[in-house]
C-alpha cells in the first residue's frame, strides 16, 4: 500500500503533466466513494434515532387508543376515584397512583442517601483491597432478577418485618404525634412499607454504581485543592465532589426512581394488592404496575381492559413528569452556582 | 544521560543564617517513597520567611514531590510515605499526630492547572474562610474582596461575583485559586508550576503577585521556566534524580553555580 501510494508522486515529479491528471481523477473517485459511505452512515444513524421516536410515538398512540373507552366513561374522575370494582365496573386510579408514588418515595428516601454514602465511601475512604469486592457486590445486587426479590420479600423479608420491625415501629414511632398515623395498625408484614423497602434494595445498586462512576471521574487535583485548603473528607465530598458531579448523580437517582416507579414483580409479591388508601404505610396497598400485572388476565370486559391501559398511560405520564422535574431541578441548581 | 557519571550527592549550600533570615520550614534528611521507589534522597533544605524559594530541575526530579511533602498532600494516597523531619516553625509536620487540616490551613497550595471549585466566584473564596471562621456577612464580604484584591482579580470580577468560577479565563482562574489560598490566611504558600498552563500576560501578572505576596508569606515555587525562577525567587534549589544538588541564593546559582550539573541545566545543556 505504502509504496503504491508513494511511487506515483515521484513519477509525477519526474514525468510531468499526464500522470498528474490521472492521479487527480483517481483521488476524486476515492473521495466520491468515501462521500457515499459518509452519506450512508449519516442515514443509518439518523434512521436509528428516528426509529426511537417512532417506537415511542407508537406506544403513546396505542396507549391512548386503548384507554379511550375508559377516558370516555370516567373522564377526569378516574384520577381521583379510590374505588376499583370490577363487578360493578367502577374504576378509579387513585389508590394505585398513591401506592406507586408512596412506595417510590419510601424507596428513594432510603436508597439515595445510602447509595451516595456507599459511593463516597468507595471513592474517597475505602481501602484499596475492599474496593473491588464491594463494587462487585453492588453490581451483583443489580443483576438479581426482580422475581427473586419478590419471593425473598414474601417468604423471608415480610415475615421478618412482621415479627421484629413492625411491632417495634408501631410501639415507638406509632405513638409520636403527627407522624404516628403513618405507623399505626396491625403488623401485616406485607404492605406499602415492605414494598418501599424492597424497592430501596433494588434501586440501591443503580444509584451507587452511577454515583461511584461519576465521583471517581472528579479530577484528583480538584480534590487536592480542597484538601489543600484544609477541608475534611466530608467537606470535600459535600462542597466539591457532589456539586461537581450533580448532573451525573441526579441522572443516577432518576434512573433509580424510574425503576422504582415501574417495578412490577417484586412489588406485586409484597404490597398486598389492596385497592385502598390507608393512612398507615404498614397497610396493604397497590401500585399501578402491580394492578396491571395482577388483573390483566381477569379483564374480560372491554371497559376493564381499557381502564388497565389507562393506568399504564398514567404511569407513563408520571414518569414523564418526574423526568421533567429532574430537568427543572438541574436547571435551578445550575443557576444557583452561576453556570 | 551524560550526567550519570556524577556521583557526589553533597549539597553545597551558600546560605548562612547570619543574614538575619528566619527559617520557616526546615527539611532534614527527607526521604520519600512511592511504594518501593525512592523519589527523594536525603533532602536538606530551608525555606525562609518573607522569601521566595524556587525549585528547578528536569521532569521527574522530585520537585513536585517535595512540595507535596510540605503540606502532606501525599497522605491522600496509599503507598506513599516520607521519612526524616520537616519542621514548620518548631513542629515536625511529618509526625503522625500532626493535624492535617490545620497544617493545610497554614500551608496553602496553588496547582499547575487552575482548580476553581464548582461554585460561584464569591463562594470559591468564602468557602475556605467559612471552614475556619464564622463571620457575619459584611465581614465575610470584606474578606472576600480583600483576598480578590490581593490576587489582583477584584477589578475584573467585582461585577460578576455570582458567576461560576469555572467561567473565568485560565489566568483569572489561577488568580482566583491564589485568592482562595490567601483568604484562608496561610503562613506558607506552595506554587506547583502555577504558570505552565497560562499565557505570557497572565504569567507576568502571577509573577508580580508572587513578588507582592512574599512580604507576608513564605513562598515555595516549582517551575520549569528558568527565567521565571531567576525573576521571582530569592533562593533557588536545583534538584536532579531525587537529589538536591545545589541550593543557594538565586543570583549565585544562576551566575556562579558550584556544581557542574547545575551549570549544565541552567545553561540548557540538558533537562
Amino acid at each position: 500500500m505504502e509504496s503504491r501510494g508513494r511511487q506515483p508522486v515521484a513519477d509525477v515529479a519526474l514525468q510531468g503533466g499526464n500522470i498528474a491528471v490521472a492521479e487527480v481523477a483517481d483521488r476524486g473517485k476515492v473521495l466520491q466513494k468515501l462521500r457515499m459511505t459518509d452519506i450512508g452512515f449519516r442515514w443509518l444513524t439518523r434512521g436509528a434515532a428516528i426509529a426511537v421516536l417512532l417506537i415511542l410515538g407508537g406506544i403513546i398512540v396505542s396507549l391512548v387508543w386503548g384507554s379511550l373507552e375508559a377516558i370516555g366513561k370516567f373522564g377526569f374522575g378516574f384520577l381521583v376515584t379510590e374505588s376499583w370494582n370490577p363487578v360493578t365496573e367502577q374504576f378509579g386510579a387513585l389508590s394505585p397512583i398513591y401506592g406507586t408514588i408512596v412506595t417510590s418515595i419510601i424507596a428513594m428516601v432510603i436508597a439515595v442517601p445510602i447509595g451516595l454514602f456507599i459511593a463516597l465511601f468507595l471513592t474517597e475512604l475505602c481501602p484499596m483491597f475492599l474496593r473491588r469486592p464491594i463494587g462487585i457486590a453492588i453490581e451483583l445486587l443489580a443483576g438479581i432478577p426482580s422475581i427473586i426479590y419478590g419471593i425473598w420479600g414474601l417468604f423471608v423479608f415480610a415475615p421478618f418485618l412482621q415479627q421484629h420491625v413492625q411491632p417495634f415501629l408501631i410501639n415507638t414511632l406509632g405513638n409520636v404525634p403527627g407522624i404516628g398515623g403513618l405507623f399505626a395498625g396491625p403488623p401485616y408484614g406485607i404492605g406499602v412499607l415492605t414494598a418501599g423497602l424492597i424497592l430501596a434494595i433494588m434501586v440501591l445498586p443503580f444509584i451507587t454504581s452511577i454515583s461511584r462512576d461519576v465521583f471517581s471521574a472528579v479530577p484528583p487535583v480538584l480534590k487536592e485543592a480542597a484538601y489543600g485548603l484544609g477541608c475534611t473528607t466530608w467537606e470535600v465530598s459535600r462542597y466539591v465532589v457532589l456539586p461537581f458531579t450533580r448532573v451525573g448523580v441526579i441522572g443516577g437517582v432518576m434512573l433509580g426512581l424510574g425503576r422504582a416507579l415501574g417495578e412490577t414483580m417484586a412489588v406485586t409479591f409484597v404490597i398486598g394488592n389492596a385497592h385502598r388508601i390507608s393512612a398507615s404505610i404498614m397497610a396493604p396497598g397497590t401500585t399501578i404496575s402491580a394492578t396491571i400485572a395482577n388483573e390483566f388476565t381477569e379483564a374480560v370486559e372491554p371497559i376493564y381492559t381499557s381502564s388497565l391501559i389507562l393506568l399504564g398511560l398514567i404511569l407513563f405520564a408520571i414518569t414523564f413528569i418526574v423526568l421533567a422535574c429532574a430537568r427543572l431541578l438541574l436547571m435551578r441548581l445550575n443557576a444557583r452556582v452561576g453556570a | 544521560m551524560t550526567m550519570a557519571n556524577f556521583t557526589v550527592p553533597t549539597v553545597t549550600s551558600t546560605v548562612t543564617s547570619a543574614d538575619g533570615l528566619t527559617e520557616k520550614i526546615s527539611v532534614r534528611n527527607l526521604d520519600f517513597f512511592y511504594g518501593d521507589h525512592r523519589a527523594l534522597k536525603t533532602i536538606n533544605v530551608a525555606l525562609y520567611h518573607g522569601k521566595v524559594t524556587a525549585f528547578i530541575g528536569p521532569s521527574g526530579c522530585g520537585k513536585s514531590t517535595l512540595l507535596r511533602v510540605l503540606n502532606r498532600m501525599y497522605d491522600l494516597y496509599p503507598n506513599q510515605r516520607a521519612t526524616g523531619t520537616v519542621q514548620l516553625d518548631h513542629d515536625n509536620i511529618l509526625s503522625p499526630s500532626q493535624d492535617l487540616n490545620l497544617l493545610r490551613a497554614k500551608v496553602g497550595m496553588v496547582f499547575q492547572k487552575p482548580t476553581p471549585f464548582p461554585m460561584t466566584i464569591y463562594e470559591n473564596i468564602a468557602f475556605g474562610i467559612r471552614l475556619y471562621e464564622k463571620l457575619p456577612k459584611s465581614e465575610l464580604d470584606g474578606r472576600v474582596q480583600h483576598a480578590l484584591e490581593r490576587a489582583a482579580l477584584w477589578n475584573e470580577v467585582k461585577d460578576k461575583l455570582g458567576a461560576n468560577g469555572q467561567s473565568l479565563s485560565g489566568g483569572q482562574q489561577q488568580r482566583l485559586c491564589i485568592a482562595r489560598t490567601v483568604a484562608v490566611r496561610p503562613e506558607v504558600i506552595l506554587f506547583d508550576e502555577p504558570c505552565s498552563a497560562l499565557d505570557p500576560i497572565s504569567t507576568a501578572k502571577i509573577e508580580e503577585l508572587i513578588d507582592e505576596l512574599k512580604e507576608d508569606y513564605t513562598i515555595a515555587i516549582v517551575t520549569h521556566n528558568m527565567q521565571q525562577a531567576a525573576r521571582v525567587s530569592d533562593f533557588t534549589a536545583f534538584m536532579y534524580l531525587g537529589e538536591l544538588v545545589e541550593y543557594g541564593e538565586t543570583t549565585k546559582i544562576f551566575t556562579a553555580p558550584n556544581d557542574r550539573r547545575t551549570q549544565d541545566y541552567i545553561t540548557g545543556r540538558f533537562g
